[in-house]
């Protein structure tokens, strides 16, 4: 949404809540109106874990009982007071939310729906049996709310504070999310080796939308707790953790406005069919069973549809001048070997793709890793980003030891890649694909980055100027604000290029950048890999298509059964008798009656 | 020790359940990559119907009580038909409504949608018998049987066999039969199985109906233990989708033993403190899956890069 109708609706929204009074509304009207807060603080946590990060959750009752109960327990058993319980119960949240991703960030699907869904009942049943600490169904009396000047609160003041934290989570949803960490989120949900070789670790982002989601959704608990005065072990059960998910996927998961929509709609259903149960929980079902059908993505996502049909997106060019990474000039011209490869081993049970294989690798030069099908050219690359963890044997960069190392470490140091199977974020802009490659290089903090500091607005111009120069550089720039999968498909693979490139490598190992391409892509390809060798990046290719092979390469690498068989410089290649054999095939006697001449 | 042999028959009993429901979600996983969030709901009908139709044979209203005489084997048997097939039947509509807008879309639509189902299948039930439960006789009586001092429950032996002859039947189905074959093709390539002539979309159906009349199987047979009413299904789904997962949600054989180990952990977390069964249960499978994420039997999925 642009600036100025983002800025006019939250006035809009703040004119209304200041007026609030004077609708003459009575406690029944307010009571929902906090409701719509509360339920949208929760859901926009959520949505930042499932909707950005990809992951899903029905365990989120558990974190609001932690907030709840850290509210009540701190105000009533410790006596602090409720502004401080506030405070804690947003904390013992972050906690819990560390502690609920340790054994979520391992699992996946239906295991991790699994793992949520037992974090939830745990809880659940931890609060209503454990009696002597947590009163079960009896409950806690008489928590008290927070006070400004002496008054508490009233129904009203709950409105305008619940109000308030709303406008103020938004916000800093919104300036983490239109940042580097919202792109990582994304970029782990679509494709997480390729979010890995750009140096995000998945773990770390997983982890991080999980601790989100656990202080939004103890915030909400804990207001429930002080707003009520009165908590029991009642309000935490299953159904509310599903509630909490239906509220951000009915409302459209992964855009910013859907909690809003889901809150804002759900409650007021809620409200109005309160009078007639059986109706209430038929239109529930109903909801549940045909809006995604309707709606995949929700009503914010049908409402997106609609406006982009009504104004299509413009592509919106940066105004401060950009530096391709393309175009950097070598300060010194790099020498050495830049990459030591000794006895690399790996096998899966009986099939040896890499067998005790040794190389090393001439910094600023080109090189290309040639073989038939299945010589094990794939897993070598991956073993050497640390897609793949060796079994045995040592991969020396610059001095340090990565074998067995994460690819987001590996990415890291300057190693980056392309993937013979595109892995593109799909949804993602061009630009934002780019962008995802320069992640390591922007320098923001959290801390910024959430409450949209300067620094973090600046650092993002910059980086942005600079993607959408390495992406004119590429020939790209026309396309740069379509997303990733609309690009035909030798674009997409000069974008993969694109995306290792921004990241500033020192190596760059390219599988395959030619399948797929047609001659004039290929040739085209030739010329990049040219100048990205003068702009003094290393290069490792695995190819296919010997004509650029041998046009490009200064030293070409031959495997085949996960040996290596030869290398040297292209010209010797092309005559070494077992590389002809590897690939031609040689019955014995002819391989002898070579070698014996 | 008989304390212990007590628990363990009626763990036994319970996780046969799990299980039965638990190879339903592995055959619908298996074909479509989802599954029935919803198949609590689907004991509801399961347990009802038949029972219905007995009262109303014997004149008495739908939602009355029968006695131990009126529940013969032969009825119970007739009865047991009844809720299979209707409970299948209504896999069918499931599959229509709440898969198959859905089907390899990814993302969590349709556990929302089965969820959705299963909300309006609890409430009509709610609306048809109404909220109060519903006392069922055993075929086999209420008296209780003494092996080696334990006092079993003949429904938990009936169970017990039942289930596991519907579950070796299953098994050798899937294995040795042409429907296992197709169903097997479909499960590891949709396409592939389209092309060499299997009607993919057919093979899904018969998948949910399996499904569906197995979570019905599942609550006639545990009607007589917890009496039959609309409120049964959502703690025994939620245990037998346990079952699954930590089990191993491709594996069928891998769900039938998920389900007997947690019918007898429960059982046995029982007999020590009554109230830890579910945190016991719970912690145990986080731990389970952090170790094997795809469960104990189940495959592991390697993304190839």
């Amino acid at each position: 949404m642009p600036a100025l109708a983002h800025a006019f609706g939250l006035a809009v929204l703040a004119a209304g809540l200041a007026l609030v009074p004077f609708f003459g509304l009575n406690d029944f009207y307010l009571q929902i109106l906090f409701t719509i807060g509360v339920n949208y603080l929760a859901a926009a946590g959520l949505n930042v874990l499932v909707g950005y990060a990809g992951q899903k959750s029905l365990g989120h009752a558990g974190l609001f009982a932690v907030g709840a109960y850290t509210a009540a327990i701190a105000n009533i058993e410790w006596g602090l007071s409720p502004w401080l319980s506030l405070l804690l119960a947003c904390g013992f949240g972050a906690v819990f939310g560390l502690v609920i991703a340790m054994p979520s960030v391992r699992v996946s699907g239906p295991s991790l729906a699994m793992v949520t869904i037992g974090f939830g009942i745990v809880v659940e049943k931890i609060v209503t049996e454990w009696t002597d600490i947590f009163k079960g169904q009896a409950g806690f009396y008489g928590i008290n709310a927070p006070s400004i000047a002496g008054v508490s609160f009233t129904n009203l003041h709950w409105v305008w504070f619940v109000g308030a934290l709303c406008i103020a989570t938004h916000l800093m949803l919104r300036s983490l999310l239109a940042g580097r960490y919202g792109r990582a989120f994304l970029a782990v949900q679509m494709a997480e080796p390729a979010a890995q070789s750009v140096g995000i670790s998945v773990v770390r982002a997983k982890t991080l939308a999980f601790v989100i989601s656990a202080v939004t959704c103890a915030l909400a608990g804990a207001v429930v707790a002080q707003q009520n005065q009165y908590f029991n072990s009642d309000f935490i059960t299953f159904n509310l953790s599903i509630f909490l998910l239906v509220v951000v996927i009915f409302g459209g998961s992964g855009s910013l406005y859907g909690p809003l929509f889901g809150a804002v709609i759900l409650t007021l259903l809620d409200a109005w069919l309160a009078r007639w149960p059986a109706l209430q929980h038929f239109t529930y079902g109903a909801l549940l069973l045909f809006s995604l059908y309707l709606m995949p993505n929700g009503i914010a996502g049908a409402v997106s549809g609609l406006a982009a049909r009504w104004r299509p997106r413009k592509a919106a060019p940066s105004d401060i001048p950009g530096h391709s990474a393309l175009a950097a000039t070598p300060s010194a011209a790099a020498s050495g070997e830049i990459l030591v490869v000794k006895d690399l081993y790996k096998a899966y049970g009986g099939i040896v793709p890499v067998r005790n294989v040794s190389f090393a690798i001439t910094a600023g030069k080109v090189h290309a890793l040639i073989g038939p099908n299945g010589a094990g050219k794939t897993t070598l690359l991956n073993l050497l980003s640390g897609h793949v963890a060796p079994d045995g044997g040592s991969i020396r960069f610059e001095g340090h030891e990565i074998a067995g190392w994460p690819a987001h470490r590996v990415a890291t140091l300057g190693i980056a890649r392309t993937f013979q199977n595109l892995k593109l974020f799909g949804e993602l802009s061009a630009l934002d694909n780019v962008l995802l490659g320069a992640h390591r290089h922007i320098e923001t903090g959290f801390a910024a980055s959430l409450l949209g500091l300067p620094s973090s607005r600046s650092a993002e111009a910059t980086a942005r100027a600079d993607a959408l120069a390495l992406l004119a550089d590429l020939g790209l720039g026309e396309r740069a604000h379509e997303p990733a999968k609309s690009l035909p498909y030798g674009l997409q693979r000069r974008l993969e290029i694109a995306r290792a490139l921004a990241s500033k490598p020192k190596l760059l190992l390219l599988d395959e950048p030619a399948a797929g391409l047609n001659p004039q892509e290929t040739h085209e390809l030739g010329e990049v890999i040219r100048r990205i060798q003068q702009a003094g990046v290393t290069v490792l290719l695995i190819e296919h298509h010997m004509d650029l092979v041998m046009g490009i390469s200064q030293h070409v690498l031959v495997l085949d059964y996960g040996a290596l068989i030869a290398e040297g410089r292209p010209e010797a290649i092309r005559r070494d008798p077992k590389v002809i054999a590897a690939y031609l095939g040689a019955d014995d006697d002819a391989a002898l009656t070579g070698d014996a001449a | 020790m008989t304390a212990f042999l007590q628990a363990l028959a009626s763990g036994l009993a319970l996780g046969a359940i799990y299980g039965l429901i638990a190879l339903g979600f592995n055959i619908t996983y298996a074909t479509t990559k989802t599954f029935n969030f919803g198949q609590g709901a689907f004991l509801v009908p399961g347990s009802l119907v038949g029972v219905s139709l007995l009262l109303l044979a014997v004149g008495k209203p739908h939602f009355g009580n029968l006695t131990q005489a009126e529940m013969t084997m032969t009825a119970y048997v007739l009865a047991t038909i009844a809720s299979v097939v209707v409970v299948g039947a209504i896999g069918i509509a499931l599959y229509y409504c709440a898969i198959k807008p859905f089907v390899g879309a990814g993302g969590l639509n349709w556990v929302l949608s089965t969820i959705g189902f299963g909300i309006i299948m609890q409430n009509t039930a709610l609306a048809i018998w109404g909220p109060a439960s519903i006392a069922v006789p055993s075929p086999l009586g209420s008296e209780v049987w003494r092996i080696a001092g334990a006092g079993i429950r003949p429904q938990e032996v009936l169970i017990a066999v039942v289930a596991v002859a519907v579950m070796v039947g299953l098994d050798i189905v899937l294995r040795k039969t042409r429907f296992g074959k197709a169903l097997r093709a479909v499960a590891f390539n949709p396409q592939a199985a389209a092309i060499v002539g299997i009607n993919v979309e057919t093979i899904v159906i018969l998948a949910f109906v399996i499904s569906s009349a197995l979570a019905g199987l599942a609550g006639i047979l545990i009607a007589p233990i917890t009496t039959a009413s609309v409120f049964i299904g959502l703690g025994i789904a939620l245990k037998a989708f346990s079952a699954a997962i930590v089990g191993g949600l491709t594996s069928p054989r891998g769900c039938m033993l998920g389900g007997f180990l947690l019918g007898v952990v429960e059982a046995l977390v029982g007999l020590w403190r009554a109230e830890m069964r579910e945190i016991t249960i719970f912690l145990l499978i986080i731990i389970v899956l952090v170790v094997r994420p795809s469960g104990l039997m189940g495959a592991r999925s390697v993304e190839k890069i």
